[in-house]
């Protein structure tokens, strides 16, 4: 954290704490605007789910999570699709994928799936079920990265904005550093290392390279939250610091909280998938939506299926989790329709 | 740009309000009487909102005429439209706002006004003080520049000739070593100066109208007396007049020649400043009224709260808005809204029980309830 | 402020310091380095690995070797990696083309991004915020590698085709056309009547130029020529003066419009000048208009208007002087396009090999190769900074003092410009620093899809082979530019906000 960013906390120019009052304090009530008391939650959650983005967002976040899941099964369960990621076989009609949405009467193929509704690779493995493998992992790694970036960084950045002092600058001390180094640069030293060791440990080890941001907000959010007079108030009466920050700090960081949770994983999918491209991330045999994309990339020019699919899947999940973000964040902190009296 | 220690103080030692020089108090007496000519005139003037849980009426229908060098006070809950409707004067709602009637400087329309003519009035004839001088400066210019950007915004003069103006202005509302303080950042001032330099940059052209919204009620009470007194004070060296918007009945007791109180949007009292206080003809003016405390009161004269909430601006209840929190509420009050009738020379109330606050000794008197302990009053 | 710079500088070094440290040690436990040597056949085996050894000090605890890199590296020497090449020599070849990639790339996208985040936030929930935020979106969710990937096969390659015979297709002007005419109706303040208006001309004029452009083949061998010089001259002036001050007053549209007309005498008398500059004459000349625009617009401005002649004066003198520099380097389009076989966007390496022209000839050889790899960085940075700028400006529009300000009777214009661009500014300046990191990244990535050998080679064998002393000399670079950008974001947020210089 450098001088600059700790002003901008203190000049207010971090989402204002008022947009997480204390719980269950109706805030438009605050505004003189309407007695109908709603609790914060209640609030948020109308304010989510009006938000258009976010709702296409969700719907195509869990239609992408559900496809992936139930289509080639998860471990020892097994999906609706027949073919598995690894059985190869003859390339039918050079790999060609069979999908067609183009119903008849309106001049194409009709609508079905076929045999290999995103064609087969050279080998002729299901392009469907390497895709759907792919998937899953971009994903697990994704969820993993933003959920560990995310714990680590809000008990970091809440004990540096909470203690102050030394533990303060050491803390912050140590995100500079990190920051100080490129985040392909760590984390391909990261994946290398522990290369073939799972895809979960690649995951646990990315999520403690990535904190940082989470880390700054979550700091600056508790440094403006620790001058509130509901915090002073149990510290007066010697409330330990432990059960401060758990029970009056951190349940009024949450949208930071959650919010980060979300961009975390969008950057996170981003992250892994071009230090799979590189060949710093995912190792065989395991593959991953950035892997696909790396190992096909020269089949752009003559099997252009082999690079679309993988990349519409990694836009597809960024996008949606970027969306559901931005609806979060709106539903925290609604000062776009603050009205003044 | 100079780097100074330790950081826990600011460098150069903040103006304060301890260094203001003790002078002779000075009330609405000694200023220059108000004349006949009206200055504003707002007549019927409605403000709504469209919102995603539906249209928020927050003016519906306020009437008043300010007179030259008159201190008009507004008086009301946060919620009665009070700050809506001189924001609507000032020409300052957002672009959703929907606004009817009739807002007249010198008998010239505002509301229908070119932006560019509109803009000519503002902060030349009509100027405004707000209520947090923390937030209303901007942290990042100094106070030399934000108030001689005020003058060059109307005036074509050198910035030079601005900065003169401005460091004159400093000095007229108090504010020490006016030359060297123009060149400060407004974090280096406490809020009582901060508020100061507020007034100074309203007088800065000399206007005719000065909107003041709640310009005490960030301050310590200490300072608040000093701001009001600086108001009255430049009041007459501008020769200019006041709409003084509060919540605060205190504020308006020795500053106002007259009162309007406003309950949910609308005007529901208005009169001479001593009508309104000692005759108050609607029940809401007299639980204000009673809601101030008093050091020498007996038992009796304890803080008497109003029960309830204001109602909400989208739904509103039929009949007269505060009927529900009105201990003298009858049928008729929950089917027709009362009307501004007559109630004394130049007093008007909209209340259909004013005779009956008329004929009790303390118009106050019916918000007491002594089956209620006091501590109640929170949830007011 | 001078203690600020030193203390910043201090504790920068430290940082840096104590990350070399943490990047050492990961890189001597990356890989193996001795791999692919335990694989040879016995007889050779034990050699090779003990030349390794004896090079990369395998012998030696890590601690060792850490302070015989660090010792080395204060003194320049980046040592030798794991086949003995000179580090230093490696990263020579390397820096100058990625570091090009990377500021590059930051630079358009803090330039554009900001002015793209600046219109959308003062055009909220328009259409043309709307088309923007989705935009956004959809560029923050781009794998970087996948966009650039598809630039390489079909920006460079179709481009590089239909440069072979330049028609544009009707369906092609169309499209350009319609959406050059509804950004700048969405630019428009004002009611319907004057948004249609603009669109009408802007689309009417859009197909007449682009037309006329394809029928005489002037991308064959483009050029703006002096009447159009001039005229997009005289336009910025205006221009420029619409954004310093308004129309209202004279004197500074003067000054604008002397500085305008200066230009088009330079363009003129600098002639053979220009012919084949180098880069120092070409930035002494941009020093010498900024002081031109400064006097002209001292003098014209008098004391009333001087504050808003100046910028003025100086902004159109610097932007004619851009006009004149596009129109020189288009002009050199076509004997350039003919040296490298009519294919001047390059999709193999950062330039082209032993290429010898003129200063413009070589400004367009950079150009084509980096073209593409940052187009790509860009689209990704861009969408980050128009966001943070956006949210940041819908932020300060809400405060308090802006409301003072508008109080005032200050005009819209003014509000923007003195109150909200700079006070939202100073938390993007924080941004900055975070992004270049992530930029940095990227163009290892957009490199290897490009097929430069630069930087991101460097670290990628580095990696590969276990070998510390490439990853170090790539940390050094990369965390120094990271360091350094901090640094100039911290400065700059300094001289914004006069709060922090005190603490």
């Amino acid at each position: 954290m450098t001088d600059a960013q700790r002003a901008a906390q203190k000049a207010g120019s971090e989402p204002g704490p008022e947009a997480a009052g204390p719980p269950g304090t109706a805030d438009t009530a605050a505004q003189g605007m309407t007695i109908v008391a709603r609790s914060q939650g209640q609030l948020v959650r109308r304010r989510f789910f009006r938000h258009k983005g976010a709702m296409v967002g969700l719907v195509l976040f869990i239609l992408v999570v559900g496809l992936a899941v139930t289509s080639i099964g998860a471990g020892p369960i097994p999906g609706w699709w027949d073919k598995t990621p690894t059985a190869t076989a003859t390339a039918v009609d050079g790999g060609r994928p069979t999908l067609s949405v183009v119903p008849e009467f309106l001049g194409g193929g009709g609508v079905h799936l076929g045999e290999h509704p995103f064609g087969q690779d050279n080998i002729g493995r299901d392009y469907f079920a390497l895709t759907m493998r792919g998937a899953q992992v971009s994903l697990v790694i994704a969820l993993l990265v933003g959920l560990i970036a995310t714990f680590v960084g809000t008990v970091i950045g809440a004990a540096a904005g909470y203690f102050r002092g030394w533990t303060e600058s050491t803390l912050m001390r140590s995100s500079d550093v990190l920051i100080a180094v490129p985040t392909l640069l760590i984390a391909g030293l990261i994946g290398t290392m522990i290369a073939g060791r799972g895809i979960v440990l690649f995951g646990i080890f990315l999520g403690l390279v990535t904190w940082m941001q989470t880390a700054r907000l979550v700091r600056g959010e508790v440094l403006s939250l620790r001058e509130k007079e509901f915090v002073e108030a149990a510290r007066s009466v010697g409330t330990s610091s432990r059960r401060i920050i758990f029970k009056h700090i951190l349940p009024n960081t949450i949208g930071i909280i959650i919010v980060s949770v979300t961009l975390a994983i969008a950057s996170a999918v981003l992250l892994e998938t071009g230090l799979s491209f590189v060949g710093l991330g995912v190792q065989p045999p395991d593959t991953s939506l950035g892997r696909l994309i790396s190992d096909y990339q020269t089949a752009l020019g003559t099997r252009p299926w082999l690079f679309y699919w993988p990349g519409v899947f990694i836009i597809l999940i960024a996008l949606s989790v970027n969306f559901i973000g931005d609806g979060l964040r709106d539903a925290f902190d609604p000062r776009q329709n603050r009205v003044r009296d | 740009m100079s780097v100074t220690n330790p950081p826990a103080t600011p460098g150069t030692p903040a103006v304060t309000e301890a260094a203001e020089d003790v002078h002779e108090a000075r009330t609405l007496a000694d200023s220059r009487p108000p004349s006949d000519e009206a200055i504003l005139e707002v007549e019927n003037l409605t403000v709504e909102f469209p919102t995603d849980d539906g249209v928020v009426r927050a003016v519906r229908g306020v009437d008043y005429t300010l007179h030259a060098r008159e201190v008009l006070g507004i008086v009301g809950e946060s919620g009665s439209g009070k700050s809506v409707s001189s924001m609507a004067v000032m020409g300052l709602l957002p672009k959703s706002a929907r606004i009817k009637g009739s807002i007249r400087y010198r008998g010239q329309e505002m509301l229908t006004m070119r932006p560019k003519e509109q803009r000519a009035l503002r902060g030349r004839k009509i100027a405004m003080i707000f209520q947090d001088p923390m937030t209303s400066l901007n942290p990042v210019r100094t106070i030399g520049d934000q108030l001689s950007e005020a003058v060059l915004a109307h005036h074509l003069v050198p910035r030079k000739e601005a900065l003169r103006r401005a460091k004159d202005m400093l000095d007229l509302v108090g504010i020490p070593q006016p030359g060297k303080r123009l060149g400060a950042y407004p974090h280096e001032f406490s809020g009582g100066m901060r508020q100061r330099v507020m007034i100074a940059m309203a007088i800065i052209n000399d206007p005719d109208v000065i909107i003041a919204d709640e310009p005490t009620t960030a301050l310590d009470v200490t300072v608040q007396a000093q701001i009001l007194e600086k108001l009255l004070e430049v009041k007459d060296e501008v020769n200019a007049a006041i709409l003084m918007i509060t919540h605060d009945l205190g504020v308006i007791a020795g500053m106002a020649h007259r009162t309007l109180v406003m309950y949910a949007g609308k005007p529901v009292e208005i009169g001479g400043t001593d009508q309104v206080f000692y005759e108050p003809r609607m029940p809401y003016t007299a639980g204000l009224l009673g809601s101030i405390p008093s050091l020498d009161g007996d038992r009796e004269d304890r803080l008497r709260p109003i029960t309830g909430t204001p109602p909400s601006l989208i739904h509103l209840p039929a009949g007269c808005p505060f009927a529900p929190r009105c201990p003298l509420a009858t049928a008729e009050c929950t089917e027709s809204e009362p009307g501004l009738t007559e109630a004394g020379e130049g007093h008007r109330a909209a209340c259909h029980h004013s005779d009956r606050l008329a004929a009790a000794d303390d118009p106050t008197a019916f918000f007491r309830d002594d089956s209620s302990p006091i501590t109640e009053s929170e949830e007011g | 402020m001078l203690v600020f710079i030193v203390r910043r500088l201090f504790v920068s070094i430290w940082v840096f310091f104590t990350a070399t440290i943490v990047i050492f040690f990961l890189a001597t436990k990356v890989k193996d380095p001795l791999a692919d040597a335990r694989q040879l056949p016995d007889n050779t085996r034990e050699s090779a690995m003990a030349v390794i050894i004896e090079r990369m000090h395998l012998d030696e605890p890590f601690i060792v070797r850490y302070f015989l890199w660090l010792g080395d590296a204060i003194q320049g020497d980046l040592g030798v990696n794991r086949q003995g090449l000179s580090v230093n020599s490696m990263l020579d070849a390397a820096v100058s083309a990625t570091l090009q990639l990377v500021i590059g790339a930051t630079v358009i996208s803090i330039v554009i991004g900001i002015t793209i985040g600046v219109i959308s936030a003062l055009r909220q929930y328009s259409a043309l915020d709307q088309t923007v935020t989705f935009v956004a979106f959809v560029c923050f969710s781009l794998p970087s590698f996948w966009i650039a990937t598809l630039l390489k096969e079909f920006m460079a390659i179709d481009f590089n085709d239909w440069l072979a015979d330049p028609v544009i297709s009707v369906p092609f002007i169309a499209g350009i056309s319609l959406v050059t005419a509804l950004t700048a109706g969405g630019l428009v303040v004002g009611d319907r009547r004057s948004r249609l208006t603009v669109f009408g001309t802007t689309l009417a004029g859009m197909v007449v130029l682009l037309a006329a452009l394809s029928a005489t083949g002037w991308f064959n061998d483009p050029g703006l020529g002096p009447i159009v010089v001039a005229l997009t001259a005289l336009g910025g002036a205006i221009g420029f003066t619409v954004l310093v001050s308004g129309l209202e007053w004279a004197p500074p549209l003067k000054a604008a419009l002397i500085s305008a007309g200066l230009g088009i005498v330079a363009y003129f008398a600098l002639g053979p000048v220009l012919k084949d500059p180098n880069l120092l004459t070409l930035l002494l000349l941009a020093l010498v208009t900024a002081g031109v625009g400064y006097g002209v617009g001292w003098y014209v401005g008098g004391d009333l208007y001087r504050r808003n002649a100046i910028p003025a004066a100086i902004f159109t003198g610097l932007f004619t002087g851009a006009v004149i520099f596009l129109d020189r380097m288009l002009q050199s389009f076509a004997s350039y396009s003919d040296s490298v076989g009519g294919r001047p966007i390059s999709t193999i390496g950062a330039s082209t090999p032993n290429y010898d022209g003129t200063f413009w000839q070589s400004g367009l050889d950079s150009f084509g190769h980096l073209a593409l790899p940052s187009l790509a960085l860009v689209l990704i940075s861009l969408a980050t900074y128009s966001r943070y700028t956006r949210a940041s400006m819908l932020e300060v529009m809400n405060q308090d003092y802006v409301r003072t300000a508008r109080a005032k009777g200050l005009s819209e214009r003014a509000v923007v410009t003195r109150h909200v661009l700079r006070n939202g500014m100073i938390p993007i300046t924080t941004l900055v620093s975070y992004d270049i990191g992530t930029v940095l990244g990227g163009a290892v990535i957009t490199e290897k899809v490009f097929g430069w050998r630069a930087m991101g080679t460097m670290l990628l064998e580095g990696i590969e082979q276990g070998d510390p002393m490439p990853i170090m000399a790539f940390f050094l670079v990369s965390g120094g530019a990271i360091i350094v950008f901090n640094m100039i974001a911290d400065i700059a947020y300094a001289v914004l906000d006069p709060r922090i210089r005190l603490s």
